[in-house]
């Protein structure tokens, strides 16, 4: 007869693994991984809690990874030297933020503060980097995937500094 | 501030209360960690190309098992064995032949029998401790070998489940220093991984051309230098030891070459000197600039004084892991200060 309280640890642990899948399929980076592969990205990722306002990261800082919000929700914050500090957006269960520093360390450029308590997966550059040349197969579809994000990003700043450019013409014309 | 100073001594005494008691398994678990470091590659690569992650450490493992076996079932008692005949060689004819010399010398030159028995009772004397000391070496680092029969499987554990005692020891750390934390824990990994392994490869490589330099002079002058493979070998591993580590090395096979007492002598023991010269050259000029890490360049005075501390923390081992540790600390250091600097801590 199996241990009734190590059945309720395992059964907790096996949904939270399953709603930990399903939150890492609706981001584009994994979205196209089975479940196999998305174990092994299991594998890797952190779990962190913060508390409301604390920070996830500062704006300067060495980009690391990527965060992705399991519950609650985050503000990004521009933070100047003598200015007060301006919201840029608000983001909650299950948006992501910070994947360009999976690709290098460049700085981060705004604040990330919880808006209040949040539960939050961490995917970081140095064990994306290990995952890579360990499994490249799994790697490359992720890194694929994280183009097809940016080039999807780019093709939208284009058309919209294209709109843009137009819309002076217009005016100044 | 009382307080703070009060734990950090009370840490210090009881890590020199504790120390000797724990020495030996933390000499153990130093060398399965560097182990591990060395063997992560092969691991990490068998897994790259399709191979199972435990399977991999498996046959990387029984690789490793085997080459121990072999060096503490062969290598150490031939080593021992050749160094204890080499003495009691030394003590029936070599010392008794330099004695004879030295003492028609001072009659002839200085008409002096009491200054001649007196030289000739030092030579002896340093003579024998010499001979005493490299026994003890030996036999220390053999019965170090012996010893840790459990060393495969500490780096085991540690190849297998590093990333879940990282990721362990990342997830107790407070959000605060969260990112700081990860990001130079991955660099003092990637430096000290990138460190160790080119002080393997560097040693590796000073062996081989050490052997084949005294392969080359056993050929030419009729195999003067005899376990020539075992003393090059020690010349690689004393190349961990930056400065002293090549003297280390020629030494032996100087000793080897006086005690065979060749009918050239002197030629013998210039070659044995250009052989060892032409290969630290070799290493200084071309191995070590592409292998071994610059990050870790230490001044010689720094590594005298870590030799010497690493020989009375824990002997000859000691001595060789001096210079490594130091290197392991000094990147930590570096990549800590690093992480201070550039993250926003407030």
């Amino acid at each position: 007869m199996g241990n009734p309280i190590w059945e309720v640890v395992q059964f907790r642990k096996k949904r939270t693994d399953e709603d930990i899948f399903k939150i890492l399929k609706n981001v584009p980076t994994f979205s196209e991984l089975n479940s196999k592969e998305l174990s092994e990205v299991e594998k890797i990722i952190h779990r962190r809690e913060y508390k409301k306002g604390e920070p996830i990261f500062r704006m300067g800082d060495p980009g690391l990874g990527m965060y992705i919000i399991i519950t609650g929700s985050v503000n990004i914050i521009e933070e100047r030297e003598g200015e007060s500090a301006t919201t840029l957006a608000v983001l909650k269960d299950g948006a992501f933020f910070g994947d360009l520093a999976l690709l290098d360390e460049s700085p981060r450029s705004a604040s990330v503060i919880a808006g209040e308590n949040s539960e939050i997966l961490g995917f970081f550059r140095p064990d994306f980097l290990d995952l890579l040349y360990r499994k490249p197969r799994l790697g490359i579809k992720i890194l694929f995937s994280l183009s097809k994000v940016i080039g999807e990003r780019l093709r939208r700043t284009n058309e919209q500094l294209s709109a843009l450019k137009a819309n002076e013409g217009y005016t100044n014309g | 501030m009382f307080w703070r100073v009060f734990a950090i001594l009370l840490g210090i005494a009881v890590v020199i209360v504790v120390f000797p008691y724990v020495k030996s398994v933390l000499v153990m678990f130093v060398f399965a960690l560097l182990l591990a470091v060395l063997l992560n590659p092969v691991v990490d690569f068998l897994e790259s190309h399709g191979v199972h992650r435990g399977l991999a450490i498996l046959i990387t493992m029984l690789l490793i098992i085997g080459i121990i076996a072999f060096t503490v079932s062969r290598i150490i008692p031939g080593i021992i064995s050749a160094v204890e005949s080499l003495s009691s060689k030394l003590q029936s004819n070599v010392i008794t032949d330099l004695n004879k010399r030295i003492e028609t010398f001072f009659a002839v030159h200085f008409n002096n029998a009491e200054l001649a028995r007196n030289v000739t009772s030092k030579v002896n004397e340093f003579g024998l401790k010499l001979l005493g000391n490299m026994a003890e070496f030996f036999k220390s680092v053999g019965g170090f070998l012996a010893s840790v029969a459990i060393v495969p499987f500490v780096t085991f554990f540690i190849i297998k489940d590093i990333r879940i005692f990282k990721r362990e020891l990342i997830s107790k750390i407070p959000n605060k220093y969260f990112e700081m934390s990860l990001n130079v824990l991955q660099k003092v990994g990637h430096q000290v991984s990138k460190y160790i392994q080119g002080q393997a490869t560097d040693a590796f490589i000073v062996g081989c051309l050490s052997v084949l330099g005294l392969f080359i002079i056993n050929q030419v002058f009729d195999n003067p230098v005899s376990q020539f493979v075992f003393i090059g070998m020690i010349a690689g591993v004393a190349n961990l030891i930056p400065y002293l580590g090549p003297i280390v090395g020629a030494v032996p096979a100087l000793l080897v070459a006086i005690l065979s007492n060749p009918p050239n002598l002197g030629v013998v023991l210039l070659w044995i000197v250009i052989t060892f010269v032409l290969v630290q050259v070799i290493d200084n000029s071309f191995v070590s600039p592409m292998v071994v890490s610059k990050s870790v360049d230490m001044h010689p005075l720094t590594v005298v004084i870590v030799v010497i501390i690493g020989g009375n923390l824990a002997g000859a081992v000691g001595m060789l892991f001096a210079v490594p540790v130091t290197g392991i600390i000094k990147v930590t250091a570096t990549e800590v200060i690093w992480g201070l600097k550039n993250y926003q801590l407030n």
